[in-house]
């Protein structure tokens, strides 16, 4: 049986949703509860990015306000009408976590025409009046480098790097840099890799990892490698080539590296607490969305782009998790201790965290 | 060995010859480059493995587009197999009591050929265009592969199951398993193709429907059944690949339909249909992973990498036109 | 007396709001040659495809030997006795010979494989007996001359064992030379007992062959005559009406 439009069952149509659409409006533009905060998600393929999510929807949802979503699905364009779309549904704020930061100039274009504030969430968008809210990632790249470096203070280091199109991977590395460049300069450590990954690809880390080792005759003393889902496909590498124990490092404290760690495969992960991040976004976007200047924001401080622009930021303090303090993230409810301890035999040899049986 | 029945222009086996002179072109020019490093023993092994899993999918392929069909959901299917496998065995994963691996795994074949079998269903039955049906599928279940764990990774995986991916403790007589896979594989795929009468009959298909379909063939049964081993072969490199990362990524696979029908065709495959070759879509996944893995090893970066690969298979492509052109 | 070898009781074919078949009554004996003729549109090819199983019908029976044939599928009307020859001949041109002669019908070794020997030979064996002489068991079938590849096409009919053999056009392809062939090809087939319905614009060759004539005009079975009632003359008059 079809439904066949006629000329008065469009009228009826027309009129409910325009009653629909007029009936729930609300006059307070400053309570929060009419406040709507879209946010454009690059992507879900890393597991950390459904943790932030969660966080910033509820932290969202105790102040009553509103989210919508979208995700770019490592996408450019989509994200550009992904942003566009989100605008024509009224978002009060725009949370960006920037596929592709150079290509979004248009979609900010139109969100300062609606005199909507942006914040770039995780990673930057060097554009002038967009609030930059991140962990320190040059402080990541530090972060690991020291690690490896207090693992292997000499010897044949790999670089494996994320995407070159996002810029935490420039930002990352130059902070891996920032540590390890004097050694480098003396001759202490000698680079035998160095090799972006397109996507972070855990698979093309693997091939990138085989060849490196293949060229170095199987001599690599560590890998200062720049996230875990990478760092699952250098050990699985180094794994196969007999390596296993060679320092790695990584960011976003996955389960998986969490019990590499455990296990004396990866040496060190980063962990940046997204249910803070999301958090944090959730907190400003509304403080924006209210009219809050952004330097009036607690915590917020000018921020130089690699550009010299300057924008307003926030930047949250990442935590290095070593075989020593794991329990940080078992305690904090981030991990469960079955996912981190799996496979690890009770006992004194094992990481103070998985000491006791459970 | 019976002469083939095929004909297409050029010949299979002139092709096969073809491709064995080009991928000794290829390795003796990536020699030179590499100090010879590229033909060390570890490089040649470490070749083998990773082109397994496109070279096994690539063998399913030559069935596909030689019926005239195309499966651009390979990379998907792959993705979320393997994501269901690991799923089901891995102690964080989808059961509270997880499966033995053995189970795992075949449950993981099932699903995969199941899911060639809809996408042929679609084909055959529905008379949806390939291109449509199977694009769809890409979607469906790259997205589904995600779903299985919420984006999480799943690790680690069973110490025997790992095994498969190669690695030390995965070898027999020193051939790493991926290879003995593949080539149990190809071998198999390639006496279907050649030697059976469904192999046959989706050679007619392809080389001319109506004739097939005048002839007394079941155009639509042979036409799903190509599609289910594509995604049977899928999952078989759903396996070495999540064996060998030893955990389950919901991004693998990503666009590794696009490295598997570029082998076909390169192996000669035509994408007109009625012409193909399993040992040379074999070759042509080698030759590939030969240009890849030799760009690393000479430190290319990854944009010119991608550059070169692209400039190449036009080449080869255009080559083999002009060949067949020259040929009729 | 036994059944006719093919027998059509008010067979009617209609789509697209044209009947294409109006209930046509014709039977064909083993051994009878039956010229169809007509105009384009007069429904002759739709008759066949109807015979090969390439359509379904909307009215009406078919007897083959007696037996009833529902002609499903391609498949089914082979296996109901009737084999077409098709105007384009339905071969495989990037298979050879022997291939196409097999199409559909291969033969299988104990091991499920494929027995190539035995279709070898027994493709050799018919195209000496349709032609001696007939060397190209391996070449592709597009190499080979229009009259070559009927001989294929009829090879593979005579495979499946068939009662009727519908040829459609048979001459469409071939140069003069070749035409004698086709009819002396039929004469010897209509020996060996086959009924043959034999459709054609060939007016020529369709009385040199034809025990019978039978005349389509615009869906109908208006006329059929035996050979010895009709000259080319009388033969047009009827077709044009």
């Amino acid at each position: 049986m079809c439904w066949s439009p006629s000329p008065t069952r469009a009228r009826a149509l027309l009129a409910a949703l325009l009653a629909a659409i007029a009936l729930p409006s609300s006059p307070a533009a400053a309570r929060d509860e009419s406040i709507v905060v879209g946010v454009s998600w690059s992507h879900f393929q890393e597991e950390r990015w459904k943790i932030d999510e969660a966080s910033l929807v509820a932290a969202l949802k105790e102040s009553g306000a509103r989210y919508l979503s979208a995700d770019a699905q490592s996408s450019a364009e989509k994200q550009l009408a992904d942003i566009e779309n989100l605008v024509t549904r009224g978002a009060d704020a725009l949370v960006l976590v920037a596929h592709d930061p150079d290509t979004l100039g248009p979609a900010l274009a139109s969100a300062r025409a609606a005199r909507i504030p942006v914040i770039a969430y995780d990673r930057l968008i060097d554009a002038p009046g967009v609030f930059y809210l991140s962990f320190d990632n040059r402080r990541v790249g530090r972060i690991q480098a020291e690690a490896i470096l207090a693992a292997a203070p000499r010897g044949r280091f790999a670089f494996i790097k994320g995407s070159p199109q996002d810029p935490n991977t420039e930002f990352v590395h130059a902070g891996q840099l920032d540590v390890l460049r004097p050694a480098i300069a003396d001759g202490r450590v000698q680079v035998v890799g160095d090799q972006y990954v397109d996507g972070w690809l855990p698979e093309v880390a693997q091939r990138v990892m085989e060849q490196i080792l293949t060229r170095s005759g199987g001599r690599v003393d560590a890998v200062v490698c720049s996230n875990d889902g990478m760092a699952g496909g250098v050990a699985a590498a180094l794994g196969a080539a007999g390596l296993s124990g060679v320092p790695v490092s990584g960011q976003d404290g996955d389960r998986a590296a969490l019990n590499r760690i455990a296990l004396g495969r990866q040496t060190v992960t980063v962990w940046k607490d997204s249910r803070q991040l999301g958090r944090a976004a959730a907190e400003v976007s509304l403080a924006l969305a209210r009219g809050t200047r952004p330097d009036q924001i607690a915590g917020a401080t000018p921020y130089t782009t690699p550009t010299g622009k300057r924008v307003p930021a926030l930047l949250l303090e990442p935590l290095a998790i070593t075989r020593a303090n794991l329990g940080r993230v078992i305690e904090a409810g981030w991990a469960p201790r079955a996912s981190v301890c799996r496979g690890v035999e009770p006992g004194p040899e094992a990481p103070a965290a998985c000491r006791d049986p459970q | 060995m019976p002469r083939s029945a095929v004909v297409g222009a050029p010949s299979p086996r002139t092709r096969v010859r073809a491709m064995l002179v080009a991928l000794a072109a290829l390795w003796l020019a990536l020699a030179l480059l590499s100090g010879g490093l590229f033909l060390s023993p570890r490089n040649l092994v470490n070749l083998a493995v990773q082109a397994s899993a496109v070279a096994v999918m690539a063998c399913g392929m030559v069935l596909v587009i030689t019926a005239r069909q195309i499966d651009l959901s390979v990379g998907s299917v792959l993705g979320f197999t393997g994501m269901v496998i690991a799923a089901l065995q891995a102690e964080d994963g989808l059961l509270a009591a997880p499966l033995p691996w053995p189970v795992a795994l075949l449950a993981g074949l099932a699903l995969a050929t199941a899911i060639g079998a809809w996408h042929g269903a679609w084909v055959a039955y529905a008379r949806l265009p390939s291109f449509v049906a199977t694009l769809a599928g890409l979607l469906i279940f790259r997205g589904a592969a995600w779903l299985v764990s919420d984006g999480r990774t799943l690790a680690p995986l069973a110490e025997d199951y790992v095994r498969i991916g190669g690695g030390p403790s995965g070898t027999i007589a020193g051939v790493p398993l991926p290879v003995l896979v593949l080539v149990a594989t190809a071998l198999g795929v390639h006496v279907l193709a050649t030697r059976t009468r469904f192999g046959r009959h989706v050679f007619a298909i392809g080389g001319s429907p109506r004739a097939a379909e005048l002839a007394g063939i079941d155009v639509r049964g042979v036409t799903l059944r190509a599609f289910a081993l594509s995604g049977a072969l899928a999952g078989v490199a759903a396996v070495l690949t999540t064996a060998r990362l030893g955990a389950g990524t919901n991004s693998m696979g990503m666009q590794a339909e696009l490295a598997v029908i570029a082998a076909a065709v390169l192996g000669g495959t035509s994408l007109a249909g009625g012409s193909g070759s399993v040992a040379g879509a074999v070759l042509g996944a080698l030759w590939m992973q030969s240009l890849e893995n030799g760009m690393v090893l000479l430190d290319v970066t990854s944009a010119l990498r991608q550059v070169i690969i692209g400039l190449v298979l036009l080449a080869a492509v255009a080559a083999d036109a002009r060949a067949r052109k020259s040929a009729t | 007396m036994s059944a006719p070898a093919l027998e059509l009781a008010g067979v009617t074919v209609r789509f697209g709001g044209v009947t294409a078949v109006d209930s046509v009554d014709l039977s064909i004996g083993a051994g009878e040659v039956v010229a169809l003729v007509g105009h384009n549109g007069a429904g002759k090819t739709t008759l066949v495809e109807l015979l090969s199983g390439a359509l379904a019908r909307d009215a009406g029976e078919i007897h083959v030997n007696g037996r009833a044939a529902a002609l499903r599928s391609p498949r089914d009307a082979q296996l109901a006795g009737l084999a077409t020859l098709h105007q384009h001949l339905a071969l495989a041109d990037n298979l050879d010979v022997v291939a196409n002669v097999f199409l559909g019908h291969e033969l299988r070794a104990r091991s499920g494989l494929l027995d190539e020997r035995a279709m070898e030979d027994e493709a050799r064996a018919l195209l000496e007996r349709l032609a001696p002489g007939f060397a190209a068991l391996r070449e592709p079938v597009s190499q080979l001359s229009g009259g070559q590849r009927q001989l294929v096409a009829i090879a593979r009919a005579l495979r499946l064992h068939a009662k009727v053999l519908l040829l459609d056009e048979p001459t469409a392809a071939l140069g003069p030379g070749e035409r004698g062939r086709v009819v002396e090809l039929v004469a010897r087939l209509a020996a060996e007992q086959l009924a043959i319905l034999l459709v054609s614009h060939d007016l020529e060759t369709a009385l040199a062959v034809a025990h019978r004539v039978a005349v389509m005009r615009r869906g109908r079975l208006v006329a059929v005559r035996s050979r010895e009632e009709l000259d080319a003359a009388s033969l047009s008059a009827l077709i044009v009406g």
